[in-house]
């Protein structure tokens, strides 16, 4: 059994012939151990493409998460000059734009009064909103248009770049025939907090959930007409990362009325027309909801944070929602990950394993990505918990 | 009746209404202290309360604290004209290389909802600019956000800086944030851990009680 099959098992709740690993590792983490310049990572297709394939094999994980778009392919043109000071680099891009690109963590965009964008509420048209992508490389703007130049650079009859699924080719390409390749959308809720920002997404939930309402519809349409474009490319499933919707943010009753509607939409619009898994990721404290994420019909949940970090306890969400979902996750990622021995992380994620493996359906993986500084020698010991206890037969 | 009022249009985050029983009460005669200890701080504390207890969520305390804004605006310049003064004053800031706000966010809420000053700082703030806003306002609690693992050793970083400068003779420094828990808090010398906004705003009126007792 290869990885692919081993990861598709797993997906279906059967049993494969190991527990498959598979974590989203921080960006960051990438920026560090990469041979690699963090510029060139985050604003290549190629670059991030290279990135994902080393870690996953220097890890050896059984799958791939293509956590950022293609890039424009002509994007080193729009640079007028690079800063670097402390190791960290800054680019000054033609339209007077800077981009700070730490070392070790996501870069950001700022305009030229040194601040980051975020659109008002009430000038949000919910008919001009499609999609929104977080990690697009000149930050969020509204109206929407892709890089760095003032008009909108898409194709006639489809709302995204010409160069929207490169890296997900890239990595398709040169790993996906033995490896389990996910792609990531971002589901309503998330878009339009990271439109508006949080504190003011959240408030404009209170003040006009009409028309709030109306803005994650739009937005549904576009995660649904991206989730099938990555499905038409031959991924192995879909993730849809839905960041803002645990307890820390928002209570159950909200859950129900701004997200469930808009992330079933999502799941069943893409499962209408494509046989792939398409599972969530929800971080924080979502052991009151773990049903509510069913009801959305997710295939399976990823991250399922332990205490502190979280409120999941891993057997009591596998007796809950197991028999349905696909879980992955739960494996601390910052008291055990990146501050544990490997001796911790090795009985930490046999212990997952012990817990979530048996019947299949389990993937271990970190809970929320693994940090940046997060020593190799401790998530090697997911793939050796893995081998060591997670045989099936 | 009236300042009960007020707190419970506070807790339904009912700006308007807020406003307009404020007004009245001062037209009435109530003391502005009155005003604000009994009723918009007795009503931030039972948002504070209820959000701890999960009765209520985060959108909910935006627009409560909305409604203590409003409720200010015509009650903070004569608590200004009569010296009468806040509880105590802080300076707040998610650390350097940290864009993360909302967290932040909710503790400066909560932090004058329980009558502070609140010299909040924004994001991305270094050490000089906690510095220089210790300088400039000698605040009584500095407080950093952090939430990411790689942001988090900027707090350890600043601590030093603090210690080096002697503003911890006198002033309290809280840390919080997803990744940050007790332990580290320790390690880096801070005085406390806010386990979340609620918890940390108790402890600041915690302190300052405890140091006019002294």
């Amino acid at each position: 059994m290869n990885s692919k099959e081993r990861v598709a098992a797993a997906m279906r709740h059967e049993e494969p012939d190991r527990v498959p690993v598979m974590s989203q590792l921080a960006l960051g983490h990438y920026f560090l151990h990469c041979d690699l310049p963090e510029v060139e990572i985050w604003h290549s297709t190629e670059a991030f493409g290279e990135s994902l394939i080393t870690l996953q094999r220097r890890y050896q994980f059984d799958g791939i998460l293509v956590n950022l778009p293609g890039r424009d392919p002509n994007w080193r043109s729009y640079i007028k000059r690079v800063e670097e000071s402390n190791g960290e680099k800054t680019i000054h891009w033609i339209n007077g734009w800077t981009t700070v690109c730490p070392r070790d963590d996501n870069p950001h965009v700022y305009r030229e009064d040194g601040s980051r964008y975020f659109a008002a509420f009430d000038v949000v048209d919910p008919e001009k909103l499609f999609y929104i992508e977080p990690h697009e490389m000149s930050g969020i703007t509204y109206p929407y248009y892709w890089g760095f130049l003032e008009e909108a650079t898409r194709e006639e009859d489809f709302f995204f770049p010409p160069w929207q699924f490169d890296t997900l080719d890239y990595v398709l390409q040169h790993a996906g025939e033995e490896v389990s390749i996910h792609s990531e959308i971002f589901s309503p809720f998330t878009q339009l907090l990271e439109l508006m920002d949080y504190t003011q997404g959240l408030l404009a939930l209170m003040d006009d959930p009409g028309k709030f309402k109306a803005c994650l519809e739009a937005l549904t349409q576009g995660a649904i007409a991206l989730g099938r474009g990555q499905a038409a490319r031959g991924v192995d499933a879909v993730l849809m990362s839905s960041a803002f919707a645990g307890s820390g943010f928002i209570s159950p009753e909200h859950y129900r009325e701004f997200v469930l509607p808009f992330e079933r939409k999502v799941i069943e619009g893409i499962h209408s027309e494509f046989d792939v898994p398409v599972y969530t990721h929800t971080c924080g404290l979502i052991g009151d909801r773990l049903d509510l994420l069913e009801a959305t019909g997710t295939d399976g949940i990823d991250t399922l944070d332990p205490p502190p970090l979280g409120n999941v306890d891993l057997a009591d969400a596998k007796e809950r929602i197991g028999g349905n979902l696909f879980i992955k996750g739960n494996l601390d990622p910052v008291n055990v990950i990146l501050k544990g021995t490997p001796e911790k992380v090795l009985a930490e994620a046999r212990h997952c394993i012990e817990v979530a493996a048996p019947g299949g359906g389990y993937i271990l993986s970190s809970a929320c990505s693994i940090a940046p500084h997060a020593p190799p020698d401790n998530i090697l010991k997911l793939h050796e918990a893995a081998e060591q206890f997670g045989n099936y037969h | 009746m009236q300042l009960e009022e007020i707190s419970m249009s506070l807790v339904r985050g009912d700006a308007g209404a807020v406003e307009r029983l404020t007004r009245e009460a001062l037209e009435e005669g109530f003391s502005p202290r009155l005003i604000l200890e009994e009723g918009l701080i007795a009503g931030m504390t039972i948002v504070g309360v209820k959000f701890r207890n999960n009765e209520i969520y985060f959108p909910e305390v935006l627009v409560s604290a909305r409604a203590m804004k409003a409720g200010m605006t015509p009650l903070e310049p004569i608590l200004k004209a009569c010296g009468i003064e806040p509880i105590g004053k802080c300076v707040l800031g998610t650390v350097r290389g940290d864009i993360h706000d909302i967290g932040k966010n909710l503790v400066v809420i909560m932090f004058k909802g329980s009558g502070f000053e609140v010299i909040d700082l924004g994001v991305n703030v270094s050490l000089e600019k906690f510095m220089a806003a210790i300088r400039a306002h000698r605040p009584d609690i500095l407080g950093m956000s952090a939430l990411l693992t790689t942001t988090m050793v900027q707090m350890r970083i600043n601590m030093e800086g603090f210690r080096a400068a002697g503003f911890l003779n006198g002033m309290k420094v809280m840390v919080g944030g997803a990744p940050v828990n007790r332990k580290f808090a320790d390690e880096i010398g801070a005085h406390a851990y806010g386990k979340d906004a609620a918890d940390a705003a108790e402890r600041a009126v915690g302190w300052i009680r405890g140091s006019r007792k002294q």
